[in-house]
């Protein structure tokens, strides 16, 4: 009975804290369409080294030889700097690969999993535990 | 001042809280949590590198003042009718108080760095929480 008393109440605290509250800190489902990946190629043009999540704003290069300008969440500054990624290597004017998934608004926003350089190097770029699906970008999800 | 100091014979007092734990977060936690994040970092353009971090001490106030009220709301997460339960949820709120304070001192020392730093584990903190006993409505 201890356990469905906890879950019962785990539910209700469900209820007390609706995705919709959340906005700088929020969970990778209460933004983001896991249905959606999607690759972004093209300039870096500005870079928001900021907590909770760093965004990263490229000019998405188009099929059509056009830009648009996108918005991707990264991990929060301290876990992209384990991972590799410091504010000298990752800086507007270089050019990027990321693989994520758009916002459920269909607007140009995407949380990042995967960054690649131009010479090749590939980092992961988000954070465990946010709810993002298990694709096999996050190294702590690859050893356990 | 008496009555300010913490005793043996402090008296037994009721509690009358006005906020449910949602809107504790929504109208106390989150506008300092916001605060605190948007005081310390960088934006970096083609153009140039601005920094987040205050310039006047109205400004470094702000954030000690967001940094008290983190602080003091994980005491309020301890009171009867807000606690889940005995172990996990009093670790976190304990979390609170000792991030906000550590951001207090640093806003204090108006340290930008380390304020920055406490961003990130504060947001540590959160997502602890959130990861216990936030069940998406979505799932």
């Amino acid at each position: 009975m201890i356990v469905k008393k906890q879950n019962l109440t785990i539910a209700l605290f469900a209820l007390l804290l609706p995705v919709a509250s959340a906005q700088a800190h929020h969970a990778f489902g209460a933004e983001f369409d896991p249905n959606r990946p999607l690759l972004i190629k093209g300039e870096v043009i500005k870079v928001e080294w900021v907590n909770p999540h760093a965004w990263i704003h490229i000019a998405r290069e188009m099929e059509d030889g056009t830009t648009e300008s996108w918005m991707v969440e990264g991990g929060t500054p301290n876990t992209l700097l384990r991972r590799g990624i410091n504010r000298d290597s990752l800086k507007p004017g270089i050019y990027l690969v990321v693989d994520g998934y758009q916002s459920k608004d269909r607007s140009n926003r995407a949380n990042g999993r995967n960054i690649t350089y131009s010479d090749g190097t590939t980092l992961f770029l988000g954070s465990s535990g946010t709810g993002a699906p298990r694709d096999g970008a996050d190294p702590r999800e690859r050893s356990q | 001042m008496v009555g300010c100091s913490e005793s043996e014979t402090d008296p037994i007092v009721s509690f009358q809280s006005s906020l449910d734990v949602e809107q504790l977060m929504h109208y106390v936690l989150e506008p300092a949590a916001d605060t605190i994040w948007d005081s310390a970092g960088t934006i970096a353009t083609l153009e140039g590198v601005e920094d987040l971090a205050p310039t006047t001490e109205e400004g470094w106030f702000r954030v000690q003042h967001a940094a008290a009220v983190i602080s003091e709301s994980g005491n309020l997460l301890l009171m009867p009718g807000r606690t889940m339960d005995g172990d996990d949820w009093q670790e976190i709120s304990h979390g609170l108080v000792s991030t906000g304070a550590s951001i207090m001192t640093a806003a204090e020392q108006q340290d930008a760095d380390a304020i920055f730093d406490l961003g990130g584990q504060l947001y540590n903190v959160c997502v602890a929480c959130h990861q216990r006993y936030w069940v998406e409505n979505d799932q």
